[in-house]
């Protein structure tokens, strides 16, 4: 069993970080669009994905039936899929593979809801270290306008209801999601993240994750030639 | 109050947990489940609550591992935290809530059993010991301990070779049996080691049924009218742990034997105490109700002097 560490494979790994309403989302869509366009061979990889697992973590999550333990260890599963079928095949074939939230959004929401963070950084030791990993860091107001403009509330486990913190899901949101960012703010020099600031214009973010990731790609593949 | 193997989960309280956690460890086919199904009529005559629990039947992760499996596509890793959800899950949801109310629980294979398949293919030590380190130390675990000799007659004749008990994923190119024989002798020598590390009572489960049942139950009635491990000393019961001295501590113990609805034994006659009429009368029920495999064995238990 490989640990936590630099892959050697033909590949490259690039994640986006933040909370809902950071914005990451779009700017891995832009990056997505360059890079097919720049020739790369790339392939998308969602949080909470596996055909296996999804199911059941939709049950859980409908039925309220998941704690922090179960929370914590079905996404943990389904991440082990994702990477054991998914995303390492795809490094070994020399794909550029993106991933919308990777083990850290893991360990801020589990370390947020009780989780010993030693423990949990213990068991994603199978996770395969990203070539760049981004942070998009936005002020919890700005992300809350962002999500609410887009949908009615907020969800039940996204707001940490299960951990009765308030019956208000906007204070329960609120109370929550800091403590989230503030997880995220300790692992940005602990994983040598970049941080981006996601108020700025979407193309002034697009711009600088761009500039990073291009000198990261020397090596890789071009599968298909650019148009 | 009780202790985990290292963390403690969230919200998880662990005083007043008052019941017994009694762990049955064993690979594929040695019986366990027959013994369980023993244990727990015995221990009800004598009004003891029990819940009986084991692997893969959480109401959340139970039925997608068994679907999963099904389909042979899981990866190692995976399977590993597939289990470790599962057991998550009964831990907060059956096991920690019955301890709670006083039961006895009995769970038929428990963490020993999840990582000696891991180790089996190839996953870090350190990393399952961290994976299953919520996991509360239980009471005792009786191992039920064959070789791999006897082991292979039973599962033939019972429900033939499984293909994750045969280690198929592991040995994809040879057939079911010297899969099977190749697996599972690396299974039991993973077994050894965690039975010393982690104390196992050791019942050697190549004899029948019936003695089999009897060392158990031995066993469990020691442990039941001992001090609770986790209210006062703790290393105290671990050296009590040796199998072959149950017979008298029992005994020794007047609540256990009348408890027990047992006549007194005699120290010398250790391997062959009177099974109680209801006891036996349960183990000729269960008998029928199990596959052939058992049945033989029972048979043969039967064939022989009781007293």
């Amino acid at each position: 069993m490989k640990r936590y560490g630099e892959h050697r494979f033909a590949g490259k790994l690039f994640v986006v970080e933040g909370i809902d309403g950071s914005g990451k989302s779009t700017q891995l869509m832009l990056l997505h669009q360059w890079l097919q366009a720049e020739g790369y061979g790339t392939v998308f990889s969602e949080w909470n994905s596996s055909p296996l697992v999804r199911d059941i973590t939709k049950r859980g999550k409908k039925k309220h039936m998941l704690t922090p333990a179960t929370f914590c260890l079905i996404h943990a599963t389904d991440f082990a899929d994702r990477m054991e079928h998914n995303i390492i095949p795809l490094l070994k074939a020399g794909a550029v593979v993106l991933c919308d939230r990777y083990i850290y959004t893991a360990f801020a929401r589990d370390v947020a809801r009780g989780m010993d963070s030693k423990w949990v950084r213990e068991l994603y030791g199978f996770a395969v270290k990203p070539t760049g990993a981004f942070y998009f860091r936005v002020p919890l107001e700005v992300a809350m306008r962002r999500l609410l403009d887009a949908r009615d509330g907020f969800k039940f486990y996204e707001a940490g209801m299960d951990l009765g913190l308030s019956g208000d899901p906007e204070v329960s949101f609120r109370l929550f999601q800091s403590h989230i960012i503030d997880e995220y703010e300790k692992m940005v020099p602990e994983y040598d993240i970049t941080g981006v600031d996601a108020t700025l214009p979407i193309e002034a973010q697009q711009a600088q994750m761009r500039q990073l990731v291009k000198t990261k790609l020397a090596q890789a593949k071009r599968l298909r030639v650019a148009p | 109050m009780r202790e985990t193997y290292g963390v403690v989960l969230p919200g998880m309280n662990l005083t007043d947990l008052t019941g017994r956690l009694i762990v049955i460890e064993g690979t594929d086919g040695v019986g366990r489940t027959t013994q369980i199904n023993l244990l727990k009529p015995w221990l009800e005559q004598q009004g003891r609550a029990v819940l009986v629990t084991g692997m893969t039947r959480s109401s959340l992760a139970g039925k997608g591992i068994k679907q999963a499996k099904e389909g042979h596509t899981l990866g190692r890793v995976t399977l590993s935290l597939f289990y470790s959800t599962d057991f998550a899950d009964r831990l907060e949801n059956e096991i920690v809530p019955a301890l709670r109310a006083g039961f006895v629980v009995l769970t038929d294979r428990y963490t020993y059993s999840l990582m000696a398949r891991a180790l089996v293919r190839g996953i870090d030590p350190a990393w399952i010991r961290n994976a299953y380190s919520f996991a509360l130390k239980p009471d005792v675990v009786f191992y039920l301990r064959i070789g791999v000799d006897d082991l292979i007659p039973r599962v033939v004749f019972s429900r033939g070779f499984d293909y994750w008990e045969s280690g198929m994923d592991l040995h994809p190119s040879e057939d079911m049996y010297e899969s099977f024989r190749k697996y599972q002798t690396d299974l039991l020598k993973q077994f050894d080691v965690l039975a010393e590390e982690y104390r196992f009572e050791v019942i050697d489960a190549s004899t029948d049924v019936r003695a089999i049942f009897d060392l158990l139950r031995d066993g469990v009635s020691r442990v039941l009218t001992a001090e609770p491990l986790f209210a006062a000393s703790k290393p105290q019961a671990a050296e009590e742990a040796a199998p072959e001295t149950a017979p008298q501590l029992a005994e020794a113990s007047p609540a256990a034997s009348s408890a027990s609805e047992a006549p007194p034994q005699a120290p010398e006659t250790p391997a062959a105490p009177q099974p109680t009429p209801r006891a036996a009368e349960a183990h000729r029920a269960s008998a029928a109700e199990e596959k052939p495999g058992a049945k033989v064995l029972v048979n043969a238990a039967e064939g022989e002097p009781s007293t």
